[in-house]
C-alpha cells in the first residue's frame, strides 16, 4: 500500500475513521452513565469527578466534538478529495489537524472532571484549550480550501458547499463566543458582560447545532447517500436553493434559548420567528435525502446502511419540525428547563447526526482499508438494536419532559405551588430507567460496530489504490 | 357488522388486509362501524379513570379531575382521534402516487385504521391513569400497530414489498410529525385555558 502524491490521502481520513468509532464508544458510555446517575444518584460515589455536573459536559463535548468532530473531518477529507479528483493539499497539515484534534479531546477529558471549565455550554474548554481549537480549525480550513482551490474538477459539489460553510461558520462561532481575559492557566473571565454575554454564547450554541451538528452532516448526507443508493440527488436545484435558505435562516435563531430571560422582547420574537423559517429549508434538505433514496427503493430492504441513511434523515425531518414548535414562546414557557428539551436534542443526535455517522462509516470503512465488511448482519442488527433505543430514549423524555412543565406550573386556588420541586423529581423515577434503558441499547450497538470493523479492518490484505487521471 | 375485521386483523393480519383491500369501503362506512366505536375506548376509560380513580404524585393523596373538565377533555380527545385518523389517511393518500399506487382515499383511511388498532384497544387501561404504567403498556402496542403497518400497506396499496417498506417509512415519519404538532398544539391550548381542572 503506497501512499504517494499519486494517491488519495486516505491515511489521515482512516486515522478519523476509527478515532470516530472509539470516542463514539467513549462518548455513549459517559451518557449512558450519566443517564444512570439521574435515575439512581447514589452512582456518583461522593466522588466530585464523578458527580452528574462534571461528567455531563465531558458527555456533551465527547459526542459532539470527540464523535462527530472526528466523523466531519474524516469524511469531508474523503468527499473533497474525491470530488475535486486530487490528493488532499498540505499533508503535514492534515496531520496535524488529526494529532492537534486528538489532543483538544484528551485536554477535554482530563480538564472537564477535575472542575476546570468556563461554564458557556458546549464551550466549557479553558482558553489554552480554546487556542489549541482555533489553531487546528484554521489548518482544517487551509486543508480543506486549499483542495478545493487545486481541483481538478472545474464544478464545486454541493455536499463541499456544506463542509466549507460549516468549516467557516465554526470557526467564526468559536473564536468570538470564546473571547475571554485569562487570570490564571485555567481560568477565564469572558469578554462579554451579562446579557450580552448570554446572547453571544446562545448565538454560539445553537450555530453549533446549526453548522456542526447540521451543515456539516448536510454535507454527508449530500455525498453518502446519492453513493450508496447509486442515484443522482433528486433536486440539484433544491439543494442550491436550501443550503442558501439554511444559512442564512440558523444564525439569526440563537435567542430562542433565552426566552423570558431579561434579553429584550424583540429579540426573543425576533429569534422565534426565525425558527420558524428555518422549517422551510430544513425540510428541502430532508425531501431531498429522502427522495433521492426513494429511487432506490428495491434496494432499501436488504441494504442495512439504506436504513441507517433514511431513518436518519426521518429523524432530522422530524427533529427539525419539533425543533420550531419548542422555539414558539407559549410552548418554551412549558418545554425550556424540561426533558422534552433533552428529548428533542437527543432525536437530532442519536438519529439525525449518529445514524448518518455511522451509514457514512460503514460505507468508508471497507473502502479505505480495502476489504469486505466483515458482517452485514451485524449492521442489521445494529441498526435495530439502535432504533429501539432512540424510540425508548424519546418517548420517555417527551412524557417526563411535558409532566415536569405541567408540574412545575400547577398552582393551587391560593395561589402556592401544588408540587415541591422534589416531588417532581420522585414522579421522574421510572422515565429515568426507561431513559437509561434506551441509551444502553445505542451504546450496545455502538460496540456492535466497533466489533464489526475491528474484524473488517483485520481482515483479508487490501490491494492497491490510486487517482484516476482526469477525464 | 360492527367492528368488523377487528378480530382479523389480530389473528391473522396478512389474510385479513387482503381482505380489506377487496372489500372496498366508503368513508361513513368504516367510521360508523369500525373507527367511532374503537376511538370511543380510551376517552372512556381515561374519563372514568381520572373522575374516579386519579393518580398520585409521592406520597400525595390521589389526583382527581373534575367531571365536567374531564368530560371536556375526553370530547375534544375523541375529536382529535377522529380527525388524526383522517388526516393520517390522506395523507397516505396524497403519498400514494410516488410509490405506484393509485388505491382510493377510502383505502388509505382503512390503512391507518386497522394499523391502529392495538393502540385502540389498549386504551382501556386508561382507567388505571398512572402515566408511567400506560406508557410500558402502550410501547409493545405501539410496536405492534408499527408491525401491522409494514405489512399492510404493501398488501392493500398493491404494490411490491419493497416499494411498501419505504412507503410504511414514510408514513411512520408522517405519524411522528403528527404527533409531534398534537404536543405542541395541547400545550398552546392548555396556556390559553383549556387545561383541565382538578378536584381539591
Amino acid at each position: 500500500m503506497s501512499d504517494t502524491a499519486e494517491n488519495y490521502n486516505y491515511k489521515v481520513v482512516q486515522q478519523f475513521s476509527i478515532m470516530t468509532i472509539v470516542w463514539g464508544v467513549v462518548g455513549m458510555l459517559v451518557g449512558v452513565f450519566i443517564a444512570a446517575q439521574m435515575a439512581w444518584p447514589q452512582l456518583n460515589f461522593d466522588i466530585e469527578w464523578l458527580s452528574f455536573g462534571r461528567l455531563r459536559p465531558l458527555h456533551t463535548n465527547a459526542v459532539i466534538f470527540a464523535f462527530g468532530g472526528c466523523a466531519l473531518f474524516a469524511t469531508s477529507y474523503y468527499v473533497v478529495q474525491r470530488t475535486c479528483g486530487v490528493r488532499l493539499a498540505f499533508g503535514r497539515l492534515a496531520a496535524f489537524t488529526f494529532w492537534g484534534w486528538q489532543a483538544v479531546i484528551v485536554l477535554a477529558a482530563v480538564t472537564l472532571p477535575l472542575g476546570i471549565t468556563s461554564s458557556k455550554e458546549y464551550a466549557e474548554l479553558e482558553w489554552p484549550i480554546d487556542i489549541l481549537i482555533a489553531a487546528v480549525w484554521v489548518a482544517y480550513a487551509v486543508v480543506f480550501f486549499g483542495t478545493i482551490a487545486v481541483r481538478r474538477e472545474k464544478h464545486i459539489y454541493v455536499a463541499n458547499w456544506f463542509f466549507g460553510a460549516f468549516i467557516i461558520a465554526i470557526a467564526m462561532l468559536h473564536i468570538v463566543n470564546s473571547a475571554a481575559i485569562p487570570v490564571s492557566m485555567t481560568k477565564s473571565y469572558s469578554a462579554f458582560a451579562g446579557v450580552q454575554d448570554a446572547m453571544v454564547q446562545w448565538w454560539y450554541g445553537h450555530n453549533a447545532v446549526g453548522f456542526f451538528l447540521t451543515a456539516g452532516f448536510l454535507g454527508i448526507m449530500y455525498y453518502f447517500i446519492p453513493k450508496q443508493a447509486q442515484r443522482p440527488v433528486y433536486s440539484y436545484r433544491l439543494s442550491v436553493v436550501h443550503f442558501w435558505a439554511l444559512v442564512f435562516t440558523y444564525i439569526w435563531a440563537g435567542p430562542h434559548h433565552l426566552h423570558y430571560t431579561a434579553l429584550p422582547d424583540w429579540a426573543q420574537s425576533l429569534g422565534m420567528v426565525f425558527s420558524l423559517i428555518l422549517l422551510a429549508p430544513s425540510w428541502g434538505g430532508m425531501i431531498n435525502g429522502i427522495m433521492t433514496l426513494s429511487g432506490a427503493w428495491e434496494k432499501l430492504r436488504t441494504d442495512p446502511i439504506l436504513k441507517f441513511l433514511i431513518v436518519s434523515v426521518s429523524f432530522y425531518g422530524m427533529s427539525t419540525f419539533e425543533g420550531p414548535m419548542m422555539s414558539i414562546k407559549t410552548v418554551n414557557s412549558l418545554s425550556h428547563y424540561t426533558d422534552w428539551t433533552i428529548g428533542h436534542v437527543h432525536s437530532g443526535a442519536l438519529g439525525w447526526v449518529g445514524f448518518i455517522s455511522m451509514g457514512a462509516m460503514y460505507y468508508l470503512i471497507p473502502r479505505l482499508f480495502n476489504r469486505e465488511i466483515y458482517s452485514v448482519k451485524l449492521i442489521e442488527t445494529h441498526f435495530w438494536i439502535a432504533t429501539i433505543g432512540i424510540v425508548l430514549y424519546i418517548t420517555s423524555m417527551w412524557i417526563s419532559g411535558v409532566m415536569q412543565g405541567l408540574m412545575w406550573r400547577a398552582v393551587n386556588d391560593d395561589g402556592t405551588l401544588t408540587y415541591s420541586f422534589v416531588e417532581s423529581v420522585q414522579a421522574m423515577h421510572p422515565y429515568y430507567v426507561i431513559r437509561f434503558l434506551g441509551g444502553l441499547l445505542y451504546l450496545g450497538g455502538m460496540l456492535i460496530m466497533a466489533y464489526n470493523v475491528f474484524r473488517t479492518i483485520y481482515g483479508p490484505a487490501p490491494a492497491e489504490r490510486t487517482v484516476p487521471a482526469s477525464a | 357488522m360492527l367492528l368488523k375485521h377487528v378480530w382479523g386483523i389480530l389473528s391473522e393480519p396478512r389474510t385479513t388486509w387482503a381482505r380489506i383491500r377487496d372489500e372496498g369501503w366508503t368513508i361513513p362506512d368504516l367510521y360508523l362501524r369500525v373507527v367511532v366505536p374503537l376511538a370511543l375506548i380510551s376517552p372512556i376509560a381515561g374519563f372514568i379513570g381520572t373522575t374516579q380513580f386519579g393518580w398520585q404524585i409521592g406520597a400525595g393523596a390521589p389526583i382527581k379531575l373534575t367531571v365536567s373538565s374531564a368530560a371536556q377533555i375526553s370530547i375534544v380527545y375523541f375529536g382529535a382521534i377522529l380527525v388524526t385518523l383522517f388526516v393520517i389517511g390522506a395523507l397516505i393518500y396524497w403519498m400514494s402516487d410516488t410509490y405506484g399506487s393509485s388505491q382510493p382515499l377510502s383505502q388509505c383511511v382503512a390503512i391507518a385504521a386497522y394499523a391502529a388498532v392495538p393502540l385502540f384497544l389498549v386504551g382501556i387501561f386508561q382507567i388505571y391513569p398512572v402515566l408511567w404504567i400506560n406508557f410500558l403498556i402502550g410501547l409493545p402496542a405501539l410496536a405492534y400497530a408499527v408491525y401491522m403497518l409494514y405489512l399492510g400497506v404493501p398488501i392493500v396499496m398493491n404494490i411490491s414489498a419493497e416499494r411498501g417498506f419505504l412507503f410504511s417509512s414514510a408514513v411512520l415519519a408522517v405519524g411522528l410529525v403528527a404527533l409531534v404538532g398534537l404536543l405542541a398544539s395541547t400545550v398552546v391550548l392548555w396556556s390559553y385555558g383549556l387545561g383541565p381542572s382538578f378536584t381539591n
